[in-house]
């Protein structure tokens, strides 16, 4: 069975965001409510300055610390390692945000969903259609968009990403791009120390 | 690396510490009214002061459902919050939570009319409900801290002295509302053992802060901004003084003096409040990755 798992290339990444855009369209994500986020770190003084940008998303962990905890079940995962949301089980108690130690759950407040791609309260067509997949108050993440993985698609952030920055694979196979990626450039989990076991590696 | 130097990213898209902000101050008064309402529920039951136990099961079963339903995203689903006990403590919790709130309504009514149908207060009946409903109460005063400290993500949380802190501070306040409640002449030795909670519970903030200051790079965070920041204030002033102090001091100098109780619970109280919103508060998730070399936490 195959154990689905990204690379980000630290050396790749420009800090775009192109892939935070598909990511917010391909799961028609409100206003305020994001899968993937982009992060800058500087540091260092002029003329020593350095800035790097840190791609993160949901770690698909494999003793993932949201499934532990979540009280209904609502938080499980699939037979090829993504770690999924049922929507409707969730009941919004937030312990799966408080659990995760890369902060990667969002809740879909009443609120997220009122004001619209342009911020005026007009919603269209596009987010009347794509709005209705969720439940308001539910605690919602990343899901590799697993209706595109379903059909032999890549995620939209990964297809998306202009410097492929992003590669997406299956872990257990040896020849799979993010496998060699993590073999020859000794990729490493965030976070080790907190023994969640991350399908997510990063390269630099 | 000094607090100041941190960074704390926020709702920002830069990389550094981020607050807790999930389980907000709704949270934190579910957690109050459960932990108060347990602690007076069980120290009445072993004082056998039954306005004492109607006012615990009356704290439990409405400031705590409500403030929990009022958190929730889907109040209409809360339900299934208690389908994995096996796993979640905040199923274990309502499930604990529920038995406590029925057995323990039992056992007041039992207590309050069971004469009038035969049932003698010493009966076999009363006595099981009276244990479980005991045992049920310890549940709801511990299993808050223990689904606090189950996952590894806020260091600060992530210690067995949360628990402890939640027992702890339900027993103390049991026994502020019994010295209340209770006339000076049933409450013999509950003053000593008042003392020797607050002894503990000001034992168990030195353990939180020490293991906090040697621990994860996020709980040290956590103890920085507890002792370093705006929130020390409310920390010295509120959780310490006025909390522990204050009313270790009146119970060791006036014990049995009802006017003094009443004060010595309040201020033990508002020490409590401060403390469970401060928790919620001072809670930092750490930086997923660093590329800086010279970040101290990776």
């Amino acid at each position: 069975m195959a154990r689905m798992g990204m690379v980000f290339d630290l050396k790749a990444c420009i800090g775009c965001n192109a892939c935070v855009i598909a990511c917010k369209q391909e799961n028609s994500l409100p206003d305020g409510v994001f899968f993937t986020k982009t992060l800058s770190e500087e540091y260092g003084v002029f003329p020593m300055a350095n800035r790097v940008f840190i791609p993160t998303i949901c770690n698909h962990c494999e003793d993932a610390p949201c499934e532990k905890v979540c009280p209904t079940g609502a938080t499980y995962t699939r037979d090829d390692g993504i770690v999924m949301v049922d929507d409707d089980k969730c009941i919004g108690c937030s312990s799966c945000s408080v659990a995760c130690p890369y902060d990667q759950r969002t809740q879909m407040d009443a609120d997220n969903f009122l004001k619209g791609l342009f911020g005026k309260g007009d919603i269209t067509p596009f987010e009347e259609d794509g709005y209705g997949r969720y439940t308001p108050g539910t605690v919602t993440k990343c899901d590799f968009c697993s209706q595109r993985v379903d059909v032999g698609l890549d995620p939209a952030c990964v297809v998306t990403c202009p410097t492929n920055a992003r590669i997406f694979g299956d872990l257990d196979d040896e020849q799979s791009a993010p496998s060699k990626m993590i073999r020859e450039r000794h990729g490493r989990p965030p976070l080790p120390e907190k023994n969640t076991k991350p399908k997510v590696f990063y390269v630099n | 690396m000094a607090i100041e130097d941190k960074v704390f990213s926020g709702d920002t898209l830069r990389s550094g510490y981020r607050f807790q902000r999930h389980w907000d101050n709704s949270m934190a008064y579910a957690f109050i009214f459960a932990e108060l309402g347990a602690g007076i529920y069980f120290i009445s039951l072993l004082m056998n002061s039954l306005t004492g136990m109607i006012v615990g099961l009356v704290l439990v079963s409405t400031g705590k459902p409500y403030f929990h339903l009022a958190h929730m995203g889907v109040p209409s689903r809360s339900w299934r919050a208690m389908l994995r006990p096996d796993r979640s403590w905040i199923s274990r919790g309502l499930l604990g939570l529920g038995a406590m709130i029925g057995t323990g309504f039992l056992y007041v009514i039992g207590l309050a009319f069971g004469e009038q149908f035969g049932i003698a207060a010493d009966s076999g009946l009363l006595g099981l409900l009276k244990v479980a409903s005991a045992t049920f109460a310890l549940v709801v005063m511990c299993y808050q801290g223990f689904a606090m400290s189950h996952s590894t993500a806020i260091g600060i949380w992530n210690s067995a002295i949360i628990p402890m802190a939640s027992l702890l501070y339900s027993l103390s306040l049991g026994v502020a509302g019994a010295l209340v409640l209770l006339p000076a002449a049933q409450t013999g030795g509950l003053a000593d053992t008042q003392l020797l909670l607050l002894l503990g519970l000001a034992v168990m903030h030195v353990m939180l802060l020490h293991g906090g200051w040697h621990g994860s790079p996020g709980a040290r965070t956590s103890v920085e901004l507890l002792l370093q920041t705006s929130y020390s204030k409310w920390f010295w002033g509120m959780v310490i003084a006025t909390g522990i102090i204050v009313p270790a001091l009146i119970t060791w100098a006036a014990p049995g003096n009802a006017l003094l109780a009443i004060i010595s619970g309040l201020a033990m109280l508002s020490g409590f409040c401060t403390w469970r919103i401060l928790i919620f508060k001072i809670g930092v998730y750490e930086p997923i990755l660093s590329m800086n070399p010279f970040h101290s936490a990776h």
